[in-house]
């Protein structure tokens, strides 16, 4: 019974450790290269003994897609340019669509056949970006939808 | 008795088993993927040539706006595709950006060009046209001729996946091309790819 515990407290902590990125799976380094399994050498994360735990608290506690940032830009011909950065906090490829639409400076949404669900995907433990252009010189702001791929 | 009735009762059965006929929700269309080329295939590459072409900056033109021309859209693929399907849209957005100015004088296709501006001037040039009011026919030397041309093909690639499933690829080109020097100013190409069963035919 003290065993099966104590064995069960070691899992969660090596779980709570990758996910708190302590095992150093896919850190940065300096020049932004991403070292991603199979290519780095091993990690809690990576390791063929503990990957199957941290691989599984993750998707126990539902990581997925984050938003970092989104900046918008006005090109020289005036078209407002978009770009989204975030990063896949799972383990796994992430495939979705997202959907942006642009809105004038009344916030009223501009009819675009452009604002269509278009897919991208990003890769495990790895940022990704997303850009758009504004069809329009009225565009003055925009908001992103994103959604699962359809199955 | 029953042996006769049984044909009928399968009949009926199978009848009865269709499914209802639905709108498609074509803003948030949550339907399956198709091995061929659907309208979200299309929306999806006319937002992205779209996008590119505006962002390129090679339609700016300063003072004015470039009077483009929709030329030869090849259909490569095995499918029945109107390429006005995707060109409309692309030159619908064009339009609205306030960027160009499309002509139907002069077209690659045949849809997108407007016979009426060929058959009022052979009205004009005719017998018939003495029937008409002189000043309300359209005199000679005021068409604009197009300074730009969009062209492209759609291609299809059929791939073999795995023993029992098969790859499409469809490749979208445009390209846009200055007409006084043949210069080439903008080109891009989107890739949408299918999987799926080899049993199912892509067309």
């Amino acid at each position: 019974m003290r065993f099966a515990l104590y064995t069960m407290l070691f899992v969660i902590t090596l779980a709570t450790l990758a996910s708190l990125g302590l095992c150093g799976c896919n850190a940065p380094p300096e020049r932004g290269v991403m070292l991603q399994e199979g290519v780095a050498s091993d990690s809690l994360a990576s390791n063929i003994v503990t990957k199957p735990v941290i691989h599984a608290f993750s998707g126990l506690i539902g990581e997925g897609i984050e938003i970092d940032r989104a900046i918008t830009r006005v090109n020289p011909d005036g078209f407002m340019t978009l770009e989204v950065a975030g990063h896949n906090r799972s383990f796994d490829n992430r495939v979705f669509e997202y959907k942006v639409e642009w809105l004038d400076k009344d916030g009223s949404v501009i009819d675009t056949t452009t604002s269509k669900w278009l897919q991208t995907s990003a890769a495990g433990k790895s940022p990704f970006v997303i850009k758009a252009v504004a069809p329009r010189t009225a565009a003055v702001d925009f908001r992103m939808n994103t959604r699962m791929v359809p199955k | 008795m029953i042996k006769k009735l049984i044909p009928f009762v399968l009949v009926f059965a199978i009848l009865g088993c269709e499914g209802p006929t639905e709108n498609i929700d074509t803003i948030n269309d949550q339907g399956k993927a198709v091995m061929g080329l659907d309208y979200r295939d299309f929306d999806r590459a006319a937002s992205t040539m779209v996008q590119s072409l505006i962002g390129s900056g090679a339609l700016k033109k300063e003072g004015g706006k470039y009077v483009v021309a929709t030329g030869r859209i090849v259909n490569d693929t095995m499918q029945r595709i109107d390429t006005d399907q995707l060109m409309a849209k692309v030159e619908k957005e064009l339009m609205d950006s306030g960027l160009v100015v499309m002509t139907s004088s002069v077209t690659g296709g045949t849809s997108s060009r407007d016979s009426m501006l060929y058959d009022v001037r052979d009205i004009r040039d005719s017998k018939q046209g003495e029937e008409f009011k002189q000043d309300t026919l359209q005199a000679k030397g005021q068409l604009i001729a197009p300074e730009l041309s969009i062209s492209g093909k759609i291609l299809q690639r059929n791939v073999r996946y795995e023993n029992n499933r098969q790859q499409v690829e469809y490749y979208f080109q445009l390209q846009l091309t200055n007409l006084t020097n043949g210069l080439r100013s903008w080109q891009n190409e989107t890739i949408i790819g299918k999987r799926g069963s080899d049993k199912l035919v892509p067309w």
